[in-house]
């Protein structure tokens, strides 16, 4: 309505008319003409373009081009624009100057010769017709060439506001009693538990995919995963197939099977490729299983020999398109993944294989959080890579190799635009330390070459020694989970991974029952933002290294959907010194409520456990 | 009403009480014919087209030279106007159809033009024919001509003061409002042309300001589907835009309809007393055609279910001339029971024979609907048609009945690399090739089995032939040429429409160069190229028979052709905008036209009179299709609405919204169970027809005037979204297996 006031309300300047007079040599116009011409003119186009209007109905197009004026002109008996074909969309430049502002079209003067002498264009594709089957007895396939079933935004909007699906169907419901006349029969719902089975065809599916996934045949897993990648209607078996991959992940992380591991990385990533599909409820199995890939302190059975680097850089790209993709205010997705990569930083007994990790991840979630997270850690790095260079321990000399490596080719771009030439030695020796002159070639390196695009560095060379990893938590939560409270932790609101540079304050909880009895859960609301405090409260003054694992991977994939906030981030960790005992929260829930309890383990050379399973 | 004589408005209305509607739009066009002769360097062309103007068509003139099929064609009649307009001042609710003085009315309106333009021969041949010989003075007072439309204009003079136009429409507007609520609705019918005509009286006199004013004030308050004419009309500013401009003739010389119950009417006429003179009684009086009918005013939604074309409502005596909408009886196949001989070598168990023979018997029993047989002229059936025929029961028998539990598989044709490219798509009734028509001037025929397209041989091979061959018509081709896509080349503008031939050997294309052309699909050649239409061609369509065919254009003007004639057999005039889309009829007797100007009217193809006028659509329309057993008529366009309506009631059936854009392609399953649609919302849709039939049947009540029209969006069976292709053509096979085509987007 309003679009067409403003539409019959426009007129052709006088101005213009002023101009294009001008242009063709009758200099001084009256106002009362131009105004007289203006408001002709201002008719005829109008009428013009009503008409061209028809040529674009009946060429079945929503846009109008200049061919449709053209036919126009021609049916009006006036001659046809010649040569004012255009395909693309003509910018509509703007100029002023004099005291007087003009709108003109560009149209520069093109050289004969050129045009003469250029390579003639490309001969347009040829038209060419592929049929496929839309429906088939009433039931559309899901198959690339149609559209999803369920459509990205109507998934998110599932995962972002599931009660919008609820009063949608009670509006429904209600419509319908009404529609029917009916006396009030009131039908109460009771939803079933497994609501959600897969018919033959998905189960089969499922089967298939899966084991060639994790198979041998090469050539077949490529397919599968292409078929993971780009096939719409994936998203009933969303839940299935994380849950696959998140106990994947769980169990080869104790086999220590770095194949599988990688494989299982491949098939998260075609899920995350595929287009249709918004994974957001799924979140809180991808992204311990991702990150454990990343940060685990062992990989593999033999860390000198396996190239588990690789699937380090693997997976912190993909946690880095998990951030991009999925990362929002409310889940506040990278504040954690950031918080957990930083905190690796900050403890100075992090196995060397998960400081690589961690600085991997850092860096692939850009330059700002590597500039906030990995430049001040810099010389503690640098010291302790010199440590281990000079060392006679070939895994730890090995590790650091690697470390320096990434190093050398994340941070140096960032150093490149935070500090001004000329790049002396010894300033960056004394910043840096060991990792100094190494920084201070590559960063005047990057200043002569474009920076490069980043790519895997997967140089085969050994590792370090292996500590145990440590799977804590076995067991799985029921639909109970759904029933409890929900803490969303955000300890800042809105900074992203800017926030927790002190490591007191890095406390995320979130559990889907009430904390255990040994934290005291503190929740205030900041600005629409939950706002939770766990404390910790196990040994006053210095409190130990606490993980808690939530494992709801064996639910059913729309219980799953319901806790998935719930049970996003699943680690709960206080700082502390390593003399004391470390206290493990496990949490098991099979069949029944959860059970939390403590356990408690001392060892006495212990590094903190960095898993997330 | 009547007591309020204002001459100086009346007796200078156009409304000319013996003429058709559509000379409205004639006389805009031969105004213009003579800039088209001055571009047009056949002048001769131009003879041809000015004749067929004025539909005096002197086909028999011109020698049938290319007499290809035995039946002989229609005598070319006068298509005789059969719209009498009402200009007594007294609304009348019965106007029987003068036929005599219609007819000799429009002779000498005939007569008048070709005197006028000095076609002596053709008006001698004329008045020879018609034992007519009275003498015709000139033209000044009939249609056409400069003098004409000035008069036409000066209606609008009057020295009535400006600013009391306002008040008057808000005057007008608050009685509606105070309106019971019984007749509130049909009152407020009066508003929208009482406004336009308001606004067009304050233009034609110079208040430039004032009209203004009242547009933008009042504007907003009409109906929402009259906004885009509003708009239309807010472009004319001032009174040398109101010549030539479409809508602006449409409002000048017709009048605008509108039905209303005796009570609604005596309720409005004293309202109309109390305001003595005044702009609304006037322009009610002069300007409206108000039709009366007995009985109950009707509610807002019949108000609103018939409203919104240009001409306002259809009046009713149009619509109650009888419609043979029955089929034709099949004839009869004399190699049938050879047929289902081979039917029964591949396998075909006795049980099933039995319903195949029921149901050959009910196609032979007689339609107490059905034309005559001779009604028209039909080509006789030559022994290649018998044969498609048998195919087609063949393959009939193997159908999936379709029903709201069985849908259709969908096949979809994508066609890639063509966004905004394609402009048309036909499939060939047996499903087997499918033309598409681009904007760049092509046509390419492409086969969607595995059969090639081939050539004919030379003369010189074909004459090696054995003639008594069976496979004569195999050995007539050329192996070598088999080609799967042919390209056809000569349209000089994008091709808007094509259509095959029912025995595929032929495909009729049309374009915005203005022509029709025949192309032989045997030779891949053009054939004929047909020269009519004075603007671009919108639509051609083939009649299910055979041999005629119908195109529609911007011309406003449907035509009806036969294959062997280079001019019309029938010219239909009467839409007050372009004909946007022609369908026949599946008993060839009817055209269907649609319109831009809301309308759809149904054309009888014996005499080319307009038999049906149906309004309710809100915008252009551009697909029509009749259901398989030719009682109901289904239509759908830019309003995204699809309107079922029933021929044999002229009412309006259903209307089924769910669509969100432009729907360009509506088809009927071939058990007529299924409606499936398709348009620029790139998504098909399936609609319960079946119950549509079933809910009339069981209804099925004598409808006199608005019939509750159901809205029922549960008829939509499945909606089949795309990946942004939009949706050109659907097609049913003959085993009822839906085709969809249209170009990708991506």
């Amino acid at each position: 309505m309003s679009e067409d006031i403003l539409l019959s309300s426009l007129t052709f300047p006088t101005e213009s008319v002023k101009v294009i007079a001008e242009s063709i040599g009758i200099s001084p116009l009256g106002d009362d003409v131009s105004k007289e011409l203006a408001e002709e003119a201002t008719f005829r186009l109008k009428v013009l373009i009503q008409d061209g209007m028809k040529f674009m109905h009946h060429g079945k197009r929503k846009r109008f081009c200049t061919s449709d004026f053209d036919h126009v002109l021609k049916m009006k008996n006036v001659e046809p624009l010649y040569g004012l074909h255009s395909i693309e969309h003509i910018p509509f430049r703007f100029a002023s100057g004099g005291g007087r502002e003009l709108h003109f079209i560009e149209d520069k003067e093109l050289e004969i010769n050129d045009m003469v002498s250029a390579p003639t264009p490309r001969l347009p594709l040829q038209i060419a017709i592929k049929p496929h089957w839309l429906a088939i007895e009433g039931i559309q396939p899901t198959i690339p060439e149609n559209p999803p079933p369920i459509n990205k935004d109507t998934q998110k909007k599932d995962a972002v506001d599931p009660a919008a699906k609820l009063s949608a169907q009670d509006t429904k419901d209600q419509k319908h009693i009404h529609g029917r006349g009916m006396k009030s029969i009131e039908t109460v719902k009771v939803k079933q538990l497994a609501t959600h089975e897969l018919s033959a065809e998905q189960q089969l599916y499922y089967k298939e995919i899966t084991e060639a996934c994790v198979g041998s045949d090469e050539p077949k897993r490529g397919e599968a995963l292409h078929s993971l990648a780009f096939d719409p209607g994936l998203h009933q078996m969303v839940p299935r197939l994380c849950t696959f991959i998140a106990e994947g992940i769980r169990v080869n992380v104790v086999q220590k099977n770095l194949a599988l591991l990688i494989y299982l990385m491949r098939m998260a990533k075609a899920l995350l490729d595929n287009q249709t599909l918004y994974l957001e409820k799924y979140m809180h199995e991808l992204v311990p299983s991702v990150m454990t890939c990343i940060v685990s302190r062992q990989l593999c059975m033999k860390p000198d020999m396996d190239n588990h680097w690789a699937l380090r850089d693997f997976a912190a790209r993909l946690i880095s398109q998990i951030c991009k993709n999925y990362n929002t205010t409310t889940n506040g997705l990278q504040t954690r993944i950031t918080r957990v990569f930083s905190r690796c930083l900050n403890t100075d007994r992090t196995p060397l294989s998960s400081v690589y990790g961690a600085v991997a991840g850092l860096s692939e979630l850009g330059s700002e959080v590597a500039k906030v997270f990995v430049l001040p850690k810099l010389r503690a790095l640098s010291d302790k890579i010199e440590q281990c260079m000079e060392g006679t321990n070939a895994y730890d000399k090995n590790a650091a190799a690697h470390i320096k490596g990434l190093l050398l080719k994340t941070v140096a771009p960032v150093l490149k635009t935070l500090r001004n030439p000329p790049d002396s030695v010894a300033d960056y020796k004394m910043e840096f330390g060991y990792l100094g002159p190494q920084l201070q070639m590559a960063v005047v390196k990057a200043r002569q070459a474009p920076p490069p695009p980043t790519t895997t560095l997967a140089a085969p060379i050994r590792a370090i020694a292996p500590t145990a990893t440590r799977i804590i938590q076995q067991g799985t939560m029921s639909s109970m989970g759904g029933i409890g409270p929900r803490t969303v932790v955000v300890n800042k609101p809105s900074s992203s991974g800017m926030s927790s540079q002190q490591p007191g304050q890095k406390v995320i909880i979130m559990t889907s029952r009430p904390a255990t009895p040994s934290q005291t859960v503190t929740t205030e609301t900041v600005g629409g933002v939950v706002k939770t405090s766990v404390v910790s409260a196990g040994s006053s003054g210095a409190s130990n290294l606490t993980t808690v694992t939530v494992n709801p991977s064996t639910l059913g994939g729309s219980i799953a959907g319901q806790i998935s906030q719930a049970a996003l981030a699943s680690s709960t960790i206080s700082q502390g010194g390593s003399q004391k005992p470390t206290k493990y929260l496990v949490v098991t829930g099979s069949n029944g409520p959860i059970k939390t309890e403590v356990k408690e383990e001392t060892e006495p050379n212990l590094q903190p456990p960095m898993d997330i399973s | 009403m009547e007591e309020n004589d204002v001459p100086t408005y009346a007796s200078l209305t156009p409304a000319n009480p013996t003429i058709i509607n559509g000379y409205a739009g004639i006389d805009l066009q031969s105004g213009q014919l003579t800039t088209q002769q001055t571009v047009m360097n056949d002048s001769d062309q131009t003879v041809v087209n000015q004749m067929n103007m004025v539909n005096t068509v002197a086909v028999a003139n011109v020698g049938t030279g290319m007499q290809t099929v035995s039946a002989p064609p229609m005598t070319p009649v006068v298509s005789s106007p059969v719209v009498t307009q009402q200009s007594t001042p007294e609304p009348c609710t019965e106007a029987p159809v003068e036929s005599t003085p219609v007819e000799r009315n429009t002779l000498i309106a005939v007569l008048q033009f070709l005197k006028k333009n000095n076609f002596k021969s053709t008006e001698d041949q004329l008045r020879q024919d018609s034992n007519f010989f009275e003498d015709v003075e000139d033209s000044k007072a009939g249609i056409g001509g400069d003098a004409e439309v000035s008069s036409v204009l000066s209606a609008y003079k009057n020295e009535g003061d400006p600013a009391e136009y306002y008040d008057a429409y808000m005057s007008l507007q608050a009685f509606v409002e105070k309106s019971l609520d019984a007749y509130k609705h049909e009152v407020s019918l009066v508003l929208y042309p009482v406004f336009v005509h308001m606004y067009l009286e304050l233009v034609y006199n110079g208040h430039e300001e004032v009209s203004k004013a009242f547009l933008q004030k009042l504007g907003p308050l009409q109906e929402d589907y009259y906004q885009e004419d509003v708009h239309k009309l807010s472009l004319v500013t001032s009174r040398d835009h109101m010549t030539g401009y479409q809508i602006m003739d449409n409002f000048r010389s017709s009048q605008f309809t509108i039905r209303m119950s005796r009570d609604t009417y005596s309720h409005l006429k004293r309202y109309l007393t109390e305001r003595g003179t005044g702009p609304v009684p006037r322009i009610v009086h002069d300007r409206l055609c108000l039709e009366l009918y007995e009985g109950v005013p009707r509610t807002r939604s019949q108000v609103l279910a018939s409203a919104g074309a240009q001409e306002g409502e259809a009046a009713k005596q149009f619509n109650k001339i009888k419609v043979f909408y029955g089929l034709l009886k099949e004839p009869e196949l004399p190699n049938l029971a050879m047929e289902e001989e081979e039917g029964e070598e591949e396998g075909d168990k006795p049980k099933k024979k039995k319903p195949k023979k029921d149901s050959l018997q009910k196609s032979k029993k007689n339609d107490p609907n059905a034309p005559p047989i001779n009604r028209i002229p039909l080509p006789e059936l030559r022994d290649i048609d018998k044969l498609e025929k048998a195919k087609a029961f063949r393959d009939q028998m193997k159908r999936i009945t379709l029903n709201k539990d069985t849908l259709p598989s969908i096949c979809f044709y994508t066609f890639l690399n063509a966004s905004g490219n394609i402009t048309t798509i036909d499939i060939t009734d047996d499903s087997s090739i499918l033309a598409y028509g681009t904007a760049d001037s092509q046509i390419r025929i492409q086969s969607i089995t595995p059969g090639k397209l081939r050539c004919m041989k030379t003369s010189e091979q074909l004459s090696d032939i054995d003639k008594d061959a069976d496979d004569v018509l195999v050995r007539m081709m050329d192996d070598r040429t088999a080609e799967p896509v042919r390209t056809l080349l000569g349209h000089s503008g994008p091709v808007y429409s094509c259509c095959f031939s029912p025995d595929r050997n032929l495909l009729l294309t049309a374009g915005e160069d203005g022509t029709i052309r025949l192309w032989s699909l045997q030779t891949w050649t053009c054939l004929v190229v047909y020269k009519g239409h004075v603007f671009a061609v919108w639509d051609v369509v083939f009649s299910p028979h055979g041999y005629y065919f119908a195109s529609g254009g911007h011309d406003r003007t449907g035509r009806l052709w036969a294959t062997d004639h280079h001019q019309p057999l029938r010219i239909f005039a009467g839409h007050f905008s372009d004909v946007d889309v022609v369908q026949f009829h599946p008993n060839s007797n009817y055209v269907a036209t649609g319109s831009s100007d809301r309308s759809i009217r149904i054309w009888d193809n014996h005499h080319g009179n307009c038999v049906r006028v149906f309004t309710g659509h809100k915008d252009s329309i551009y697909c029509l299709a009749f259901s398989p057993c030719g009682r109901f008529l289904a239509s759908a366009g830019s309003d995204k609405r699809i309107i079922v309506w029933d021929m044999a009631q002229s009412s309006m059936v259903t209307e089924m919204v769910s669509h969100t854009s432009t729907i360009y392609t509506i088809s009927f399953s071939r058990d007529g169970n299924i409606l499936a649609s398709g348009g620029l919302d790139n998504c098909v849709k399936l609609w319960d027809f079946g119950r549509v039939l079933e809910d009339n049947h069981e209804d099925d009540i004598n409808i006199t005037h608005s019939a509750d029209v159901k809205r029922e969006d549960s008829l939509l069976l499945g909606s089949f979204p795309t990946k942004s292709t939009p949706i050109l053509a659907t097609h049913f096979t003959r085993r009822n297996v839906l085709l969809v085509s249209g170009p990708f987007e991506g």
